[in-house]
């Protein structure tokens, strides 16, 4: 049987090893010697003894040059005296000799101590927040309720109560279902879901709200037909269809009712089990449109003078050079952005311009062509509108007049439009219920 | 004397045997010297009791039973603590004396 101590060099694990033993050796720093005088051998074994690590031993003819650890070296002395060999220092290798050389340029120490000194500091604020998942609530408005609630780009990390947050923005914003705060170094991220779902149950929210305890299932809404028209075509999904098509309806009427009854054996009504009403339903109506545009207008002419000027933000104060009104009449134009080695850091510096346009005001008289393009392109905006909410156009009837200074576009379209607002269903208790239950 | 080096001899004989029949470590338990030579470049020596000798053409161990010298040219010791010890250098010939 073989004890396995440390192998030979040549194996693949040892080559971590040797760099480790190496590290090692650095950090605790060698000298290179020359060793010689009576018996140099014996006091290599007698260094061995002692445990003093030696390495790296040649012979240039008498004289032995050697490789020994600083500990080691305080200790040979007597070693050196018994055995009657003399010891020179040659090198000194590792981090005991580098690190005074270092220390002794003050300048030097003094900006790492520092830096680190900063870093840690700075590490102990909030630098950058960034906003995700918000939608129909735009950044300026987070950021306000943020300002509002003492979250602000420099506050301590401690002074910010995450949970807390948290629960004050789903309590401030109801339609946000689920909000998620969390620190990342310095950075404050904030994921926020917003609610997506039709508007019905929002609604729903506040009814439940006025009515605390009047129902005890929340569910139970109705489809109700926003405009007056004829059903085109309808498909329930859930809820009892009260219109076929072809029928005309009247705003306000139930098409599809939320209450769903279930009958006994007899044909009675045994109970109502209420349902959210889910249906598409195409109703074909009359809808008008108009636009007009008054013959005058002003029209800002811009006489091509510009003047900019620059400034530096710094979280919430910036400098700027003082600027005087630069024209008369002007609009300004302002470019912010932020290098990108301090976005990546999150330090909240930017840098802008802002460009002074000067214009001038001029009274202008729409021809009837440029009347034309310009409620032309309204109408058109409007047809995108609703072609976006799915509306299919049947008719389309477009004039445009001449009123009293004002050019007038009247149109009058027949559309079919998917409708159906949810409406809360009329409760009706059977009575015969109770007492089945 | 003779009787006498053949009882030694014996003695040393039954000792080997128990050893290997407990498998204990030979180097260890027997006091020998371990060498492993990793072709004719290196060696690497354990369980000695120091170095006698050494110069670029030859170096001379002491064990605690014999003593080994390794012959060749530009001979030189990588490392040397008290366990064990790595000599490189062109090796031509290992002797037990």
């Amino acid at each position: 049987m073989r004890i396995e101590r440390g192998k030979p060099e040549g194996d693949c694990g040892i080559g971590k090893e040797q760099a480790m033993i190496r590290f090692l050796k650095y950090m605790k720093g060698y000298l290179r010697v020359r060793v010689w005088g009576f018996s140099p051998e014996r006091f290599m074994n007698l260094c061995s003894n002692k445990g003093i690590l030696l390495w790296d031993i040649v012979r240039e003819g008498d004289v032995y040059y050697m490789n020994i650890t600083l500990k080691g070296f305080w200790e040979i002395r007597p070693i050196a005296k018994k055995t009657g060999t003399r010891v020179a220092i040659l090198e000194r290798y590792g981090l005991p000799f580098f690190l005074p050389r270092l220390l002794k340029r003050k300048m030097f120490v003094l900006g790492l101590v520092l830096a680190v000194v900063f870093w840690t500091v700075s590490s102990f604020f909030i630098w950058d927040i960034n906003l995700n998942g918000n939608y129909q609530i735009t950044d300026d408005v987070l950021q306000d309720f943020l300002k509002g609630n003492q979250v602000r780009i420099g506050m301590r990390r401690d002074d910010l109560d995450i949970q807390e947050l948290e629960k004050q923005i789903r309590r401030q914003f109801p339609q946000i279902t689920w909000a998620s705060v969390r620190l990342d170094g310095t950075k404050l991220l904030i994921d926020i879901k917003e609610n997506d779902a039709p508007i019905a149950t929002r609604e729903h929210a506040v009814d439940e709200k006025h009515s605390m305890g009047g129902a005890q299932d929340a569910t139970g809404t109705d489809l109700v037909a926003e405009y007056n028209g004829r059903v085109v075509s309808i498909i329930v999904r859930s809820g009892v269809p009260k219109v076929a098509i072809g029928d005309t309806v009247e705003k306000g009427t139930v098409m599809v009712e939320g209450k769903v009854p279930v009958y006994n054996e007899d044909a009675t009504v045994r109970e109502y089990s209420y349902v959210d009403a889910d249906a598409d339903i195409v109703l074909e109506h009359a809808s008008e449109f108009t636009a007009s545009l008054p013959f005058d207008h002003t029209e800002k002419r811009y006489t091509g003078r510009e003047k900019s000027s620059h400034y530096i933000k710094l979280g919430d104060r910036s400098w700027a050079l003082p600027e005087n009104r630069p024209f008369l009449v002007y609009d300004s134009v302002i470019k912010e952005s932020r290098p990108l080695m301090l976005e990546r850091l999150s330090v909240p510096a930017f840098w802008g311009t802002v460009t002074y346009r000067e214009y001038q005001n001029v009274e202008y008289k729409y021809t009837a062509e440029e009347a034309k393009v310009h409620l032309n392109q309204k109408l058109m905006d409007f047809l995108a509108e609703l072609e976006e909410k799915g509306v299919q156009i049947i008719e389309k009837d477009v004039k445009i007049e001449t009123g009293n200074d004002v050019w007038v576009l009247k149109g009058q379209f027949l559309v079919q439009e998917p409708v159906g607002a949810s409406v809360r269903t009329e409760r009706i208790e059977v009575e015969k219920t109770e007492e089945n239950e | 004397m003779r009787r006498n080096n053949d009882r030694i001899q014996r003695n040393e004989e039954r000792k080997e045997s128990l050893i290997d029949s407990l498998r204990f470590p030979k180097d260890i338990c027997m006091g020998a010297m371990k060498v492993t030579l990793t072709g004719n470049r290196e060696a690497w020596i354990e369980n000695y009791r120091g170095l006698l000798e050494y110069t670029e053409s030859h170096i001379l161990l002491q064990g605690r039973t014999c003593q080994v010298c390794f012959e060749g040219a530009r001979l030189s010791i990588d490392y040397y603590t008290n366990e064990d010890m790595k000599i490189s250098g062109c090796i031509s010939c290992v002797r037990y004396l």
